[in-house]
């Protein structure tokens, strides 16, 4: 530079000497593909929530007041927390999300005590593990150096306590069955279902404040808000075992998240978020009943969620098919995550990359990468092959749509748990092995405990992809359209995205247009939540480390 | 005790430094350079025969021998990264092992605890003998032998966990009594007990780094070793922090053999009784008591090594 004579008498800033133009037109191209990429989603968004819902059916009135009671104040909420308390902006979505999220999870265990297991069955049940678990921890404090004997014992005492043996030894629960007197379907859930939530939700309060009392008055919170379900339910036309089943995750997840809030004294303000939004909804909701606003006439509303495809688009419904995703979606969870998780650990932390082994594992390597892009028709066909014909499992059941579909989701689970274990620094397995830990309280005390916000969050995602898979199901013949719900997995049962195709397959336009985006929103909203859970998860983990 | 003012039965340990290391004739005289490797004999009495002439030092000469090596041969896949080293480290004081990046200290180092046995391509020829055994021997079990020999590394690695859990990791994985006693004697010997009180569940990654690397050193001897061994343990930390960890190894020698590995010569004349030198190569060039090594290395490769003229 210093050689050169500057000819046109300044150096700087001439735009000559510095060519930045490909590098403007590259950025605004890459900008370009950025917003078209989201536009796109948010024009689809918009197109299918205006289909299922409808909102300019309803009364111009109507619109105005729910504006007024629940849009203003959001968007004061949110455009205060934006200036003055960004962590009361977390704090507030965090609020509103947790509520929304457990509904969901609720919503799904709901399905289960209604159509799988009985209140009874899952109160006997829980009596089974809580004694079995008893049986081991006292175990343990007995006999603390008898390690392999405790292995033997934790393995087969909850077998034998839960299942028992086939034809010669029942289990607990078989006994139970026998008492003269066994809680009705109501107390059932009180004993199985509020009182351990609530134990769970004091536990963890009197481990973070370290205090009994603490404890106690959370779980006491948690069962007041389950049980009151005893007095509000029938008032509101919602049954108490409803109402429990919703209520105690739902009070317990907010009274944890709550303290949380309060121990650290950080956007308190946020807590305002959710209250503003669901005061602003039953007061819009009040005010138009008051003045006679009809509201939207939506596709999607309370009987779609809960009644069974009809001829009739306005009756049509979505019930038995969201039985069926949740009932697949937990064999997904038991068959295909241990399995994923159990290979992932094995693949990162155990196999050698030395010798023939190391070949043959890194030829697994490359496979699992390669499965991962494996068109999901072709699961179907494999589901079909191995499942419904070579083993002889029945046609279109949830247990063969979890198996094919976990099958599908598989080498994305490895994949994922793979980059979570992966991220656990090398410097904390070093340190595990120089105080003389074995590869196995390596594994179990350093790298688990920390990648396991991030299995979690690669296997939601991963299960989010599973919720919507429909060629598979095509292929092992999940049924078209369902009326009754399945009531245990080997029965046959529908399934959301598997509906949805069939809607669009109608001759009627309401069914093609209404119907379908309702339940296309339905699948939708579940999957969002999902995989917004998953972010949230991973921004936390990513916060502690 | 406060960092910048050691306390005054260490200042009598220190050997002098910068000064006692200028080249003088008495330096130049001893121009017959000493073959280390392949020599244990040799260095056997180099040791034994030095007699020292301050009266000051408080360390017994003839220490008991912690861990002996014997023709120690390393080899990363094709490249070899130590060169037949033998030497003999005594009981209950501190050892520095000194030298260029790249000569193989800290190879030597994790060969005395196994943890090369981690690396695939690490390959280890000759022995270690540790309480009359060969720690390469079929029988020996790399993880008994980690709980023997505990271990701090370079950058301080703290468990996510609190305070309390990183130091009770030893004892659970070994299978000892977690008590918070056992844990606050840890962290009161690791000179951090002070700092943390109060807190002991608070994240370990919470504290500021000279305070994680102390909690490294608690979290090694609670589980009460017999050797700790340090790779670079001050490297990462500031001046002060580094003082903290000096005054701590000149503390932890009274219980414990500890072996250090450091770049800083000034440390490993201050913090050492003996010192191993170690240039390109993997080769052990010269192990005296660190008074002889800085004041009159009888090697001339040593010699510009310490005076700052090569390496």
């Amino acid at each position: 530079m210093a050689s050169e004579t500057p000819s046109s008498g300044t150096w700087f800033g001439s735009a000559e000497k510095v060519g930045r133009l490909r590098g403007r037109i590259f950025k605004w191209t890459c900008l370009g593909a950025t917003v078209l990429t989201l536009a796109l989603m948010l024009v689809f968004l918009l197109y299918v929530a205006n289909d299922a819902f409808r909102p300019f059916s309803a009364d111009p009135g109507w619109l105005a007041t729910m504006g007024l009671t629940v849009v203003v104040p959001i968007a004061l909420l949110a455009g205060y927390y934006y200036r003055r308390d960004r962590s009361a902006g977390q704090v507030a979505y965090t609020a509103l999300g947790l509520p929304v999220l457990v509904a969901l999870a609720s919503g799904g265990l709901w399905l289960l005590f209604r159509h799988i297991v009985s209140p009874r069955e899952w109160f006997v049940l829980v009596v089974s593990i809580v004694v079995a678990g008893g049986l081991v921890v006292g175990h343990s404090r007995v006999r603390h150096d008898a390690v392999t004997e405790r292995l033997v014992v934790t393995v087969l005492v909850p077998l034998l306590v839960v299942v028992g043996i086939p034809t010669v030894l029942p289990g607990l629960g078989q006994f139970l069955y026998l008492l003269p007197v066994l809680p009705n379907a109501l107390f059932s859930l009180i004993l199985g279902f509020v009182l351990p939530v609530a134990a769970i939700v004091g536990w963890r309060v009197r481990a973070v404040r370290d205090a009994d009392r603490d404890g106690a008055i959370a779980a006491g919170i948690t069962v007041a808000g389950g049980l009151a379900g005893l007095g509000l339910g029938p008032l509101v036309g919602i049954h108490p075992t409803s109402w429990f089943v919703f209520a105690a995750p739902i009070v317990g997840a907010l009274v944890v998240y709550v303290e949380h809030v309060v121990r650290n004294d950080k956007g308190l303000s946020g807590l305002a978020f959710p209250v503003v939004v669901v005061a602003g909804v039953f007061a819009g909701l009040a005010v138009t009943q008051l003045l006679g606003f009809a509201g939207p006439d939506a596709w999607l509303n309370m009987d779609f969620l809960t009644s069974a495809h009809d001829t009739d688009p306005s009756e049509a419904g979505i019930y038995p098919t969201l039985v069926g995703s949740v009932l697949i979606l937990l064999v997904i969870v038991l068959s295909a995550f241990p399995v994923g998780i159990g290979a992932a650990i094995y693949l990162e932390e155990y196999a050698t990359s030395q010798g023939r082994f190391g070949t043959v594992m890194e030829l697994i390597q490359v496979n699992i990468a390669n499965l991962a892009g494996v068109p999901s028709i072709v699961y179907g066909v494999l589901g079909l092959a191995i499942f419904i014909n070579l083993i002889g499992m029945g046609r279109g059941t949830a247990v063969v749509a979890g198996f094919t579909v976990g099958l599908l989701i598989l080498p994305i689970v490895i994949i994922s748990t793979q980059e979570a274990i992966r991220a656990v620094p090398d410097s904390h397995r070093q340190a595990s092995y120089a105080m003389g830990a074995t590869k196995w309280q390596t594994v179990r005390n350093v790298v688990l405990p920390e990648s396991l916000a991030g299995i979690f969050t690669g296997t939601i995602l991963a299960l989010g992809r599973a919720i919507g898979e429909t060629a598979p199901l095509l292929m092992i013949g999940i049924p078209a359209t369902v009326r009754i719900a399945p009531d245990s997995f080997l029965s046959r049962t529908g399934a959301m995205p598997r509906q949805i195709f069939s809607w669009s397959t109608q001759i009627t336009t309401e069914f093609r247009y209404g119907v379908l985006a309702a339940g296309v929103v339905t699948l939708l909203v579940v999957l969002l939540t999902m995989n917004a859970a998953a972010i949230v998860l991973r921004n936390r983990s990513q916060q502690t480390q | 005790m406060t960092p910048t003012d050691p306390s005054p039965d260490r200042n009598q340990r220190r050997v002098a430094t910068d000064g006692g290391v200028s080249t003088t004739d008495d330096a130049e005289s001893t121009s017959d350079p000493t073959e280390a490797d392949g020599d244990s004999e040799k260095l056997v009495d180099v040791s034994s025969s030095f007699t020292v002439s301050d009266d000051d030092e408080d360390r017994p000469q003839a220490a008991e021998t912690a861990i002996e090596t014997r023709d120690l041969d390393v080899y990363y896949g094709d490249e070899q990264a130590l060169q037949s080293v033998s030497m003999e480290i005594p009981e209950k004081q501190v050892t520095a092992l000194i030298g260029p990046s790249g000569c193989g200290k800290s190879t030597f180092l994790r060969c005395l605890n196994r943890m090369n046995d981690l690396i695939d391509i690490a390959n280890v020829d000759g022995e270690v003998r540790f309480e009359g055994k060969n720690i390469y021997d079929e029988d020996v079990d790399p993880v008994a032998l980690r709980r023997k020999i505990g271990m701090v590394f370079q950058q301080p690695n703290p468990f996510p966990k609190s305070i309390y859990d990183n130091v009770a990791f030893g004892l659970e994985v070994q299978d000892e009594a977690v008590t918070d006693e056992t844990v606050r004697r840890a962290l009161e010997r690791a000179a951090l007990l002070e700092e943390v009180d109060g807190r002991l569940d608070e994240s370990g990654l919470e504290l500021s780094g000279g305070q994680q690397q102390r909690l490294c050193i608690a979290r090694a001897i609670a589980p009460d070793p017999e050797v700790i061994l340090m790779d670079e343990p001050a490297s990462a930390l500031d001046p002060v922090a580094t003082s903290k960890i000096e005054d701590l190894i000149a503390d932890l020698s009274e219980e414990y053999t500890v072996i250090i590995v450091t770049h800083n010569m000034q440390q490993a004349a201050r913090i050492s009784d003996k010192t191993a030198v170690f240039l390109t190569g993997g080769e052990l060039v010269e192990y005296d008591d660190t008074k002889d090594i800085f004041e009159n290395p009888d090697n001339q490769r040593v010699e510009d090594y310490i005076t700052g003229k090569f390496g």
